[in-house]
């Protein structure tokens, strides 16, 4: 357990760890950007009800939502290699930083996707039909009617699950990403002080959650500046 | 690919014993976790002095920190403050006697108290003012309204919240594997590490994680239809 406990320690460490606060945003950033992506294909043969493609998605949904990121790390982690290798592509040399944005992508994936269909889904039908009726196309009646306003219904689930993920991203180390966490392992093995260094980076994430949650909100305020207060809508 | 599935039944065999543990590490923090939430819950709602703001600081701080740093910080301090304690008062006791799943599940249900104190004040603010009102007109007291009007409206208000939270730990007990507990993630790498074979071990461990999510949530989903088939819609 090493040495006596330092409070000095923490704010010590606190400027080392946020040094790699990059890596962990970079993993963040392009796991939503691809996650969106792949959320927004995974989404449409549930919305189209789109037969076998339908059910493929809802077993890969239900996989995700099924397991622990932890264990999706590992199978994409050795998985992934040996899936390649049937094409003799070898990518056992990559960066182990690619493997967990392609597992956060994944796990962004599905969980995006639900929220995206249930957002479509809670828009009354009777703007689409509205929108066809003032001689709008679908693709106008969906861009301009039906996606701004699911968005507004999306949005506080995407933040929440965006603060989930960054928490999330501390597991990225035990595949031996050099993130904050991982950089707060190497601190430990070099000055055995495991406590301050943990209570450091706890307070650099809960900083940074906090900063999230704050452009959240303001960002939602703006989502539902035409909607007024008092009166409760759809 | 070369995928080994003979053994991936063997893991699969191997890492079902471990499930008991990670259903402990799950279930126990969320009981302990209710009695805390509760009572942060009622803190907050009731608007103590003193103890509001320490209820308020410690359910963001536990929902804004990931929980590996709940349960690295007490895997680490907790000892470091039992010495303490122990040194003082001359306890015949030594700190490195405490097996680590109590660290686990002490963390585990500091931040299961956390999470849940926001479900429950969630859960209590859907019923209607007007309902406790009507309730105390027709002569009830107040534990009478909290037992039959409050509670049972609450809880089914917050039956899919709990599930999603019960699903979500049994999920995060998996980084216990980080301070060597033997559940199902500690397990699959012992015996991935033992035979040089990860990806059928995690693919075993994999099934029974989602096997279990899917028990759950049909255990649940029959729950939901139950508590809330007394209460239909006004509209």
């Amino acid at each position: 357990m090493g040495k006596a406990f330092d409070p000095a320690l923490i704010i010590e460490f606190i400027p080392m760890l946020v040094k790699y606060l990059g890596v962990t945003l970079e993993i963040l950033c392009f796991s939503i950007l691809f996650g969106t992506i792949l959320g927004i294909i995974v989404a449409l043969p549930k919305l189209f009800h789109v037969p076998i493609a339908r059910q493929i998605v809802t077993v890969y949904i239900s996989f995700i939502r099924g397991t622990p990121i932890l264990i999706q790390l590992f199978l994409v982690y050795y998985g992934l290699p040996a899936f390649l290798s049937i094409w003799d592509i070898d990518i056992t040399r990559m960066d182990a930083l690619y493997f967990v944005i392609i597992t956060y992508s994944l796990s962004h994936g599905a969980i995006f996707a639900e929220i995206f269909r249930s957002a479509i889904q809670a828009i009354d039908v009777g703007q689409t039909e509205a929108a066809y009726s003032v001689g709008m196309k679908p693709i106008q009646s969906f861009f301009r009617i039906v996606f701004p306003q699911a968005i507004r219904i999306a949005f506080p689930n995407m933040a929440n699950s965006v603060i989930g993920s960054l928490k999330d991203t501390s597991l990225a180390f035990t595949i031996g990403v050099m993130d904050m966490m991982g950089r707060g392992e190497t601190l430990i093995a070099s000055t055995a002080h495991a406590l301050e260094v943990y209570i450091s980076l706890s307070i650099v994430y809960y900083v940074i959650v906090l900063l999230f949650e704050k452009v959240f909100s303001v960002s939602e305020k703006y989502l539902n500046r035409y909607h007024s207060q008092g009166i409760s809508s759809i | 690919m070369v995928i080994d599935f003979s053994f991936v039944w063997i893991a699969f065999k191997e890492i079902l014993k471990a499930v008991p543990l990670t259903l402990i590490l799950t279930f126990v923090p969320i009981v302990v976790g209710f009695l805390i939430g509760l009572a942060v819950a009622l803190i907050r709602a009731h608007n103590i002095k003193f103890l509001s703001p320490i209820a308020n600081f410690y359910v963001s701080f536990f929902r804004g920190t990931p929980a590996i740093m709940h349960i690295m910080v007490i895997y680490f301090g907790f000892p470091i403050l039992l010495d303490y304690v122990i040194k003082k008062f001359n306890l015949p006791f030594q700190s490195n006697h405490v097996p680590i799943v109590v660290f686990v599940i002490t963390a585990l249900s500091l931040t299961a108290g956390s999470y849940l104190s926001e479900i429950i004040r969630s859960g209590i603010s859907s019923v209607s003012k007007g309902q406790i009102e009507a309730a105390y007109t027709i002569g009830m007291n107040t534990f009478q309204v909290v037992k039959r009007i409050i509670l049972p409206q609450a809880l089914a208000q917050s039956v899919p919240n709990i599930t999603n939270l019960i699903i979500g730990f049994l999920h995060t007990t998996s980084i216990a594997f980080l301070v060597s507990q033997k559940e199902i993630t500690g397990a699959a790498n012992i015996v991935a590490s033992k035979n040089l074979k990860f990806l059928e071990a995690f693919i075993a461990a994999g099934i029974i994680y989602w096997a279990i999510t899917l028990i759950i949530e049909t255990i649940a989903y029959f729950l939901e239809k139950k508590a809330k088939s007394y209460s239909r819609s006004a509209f």
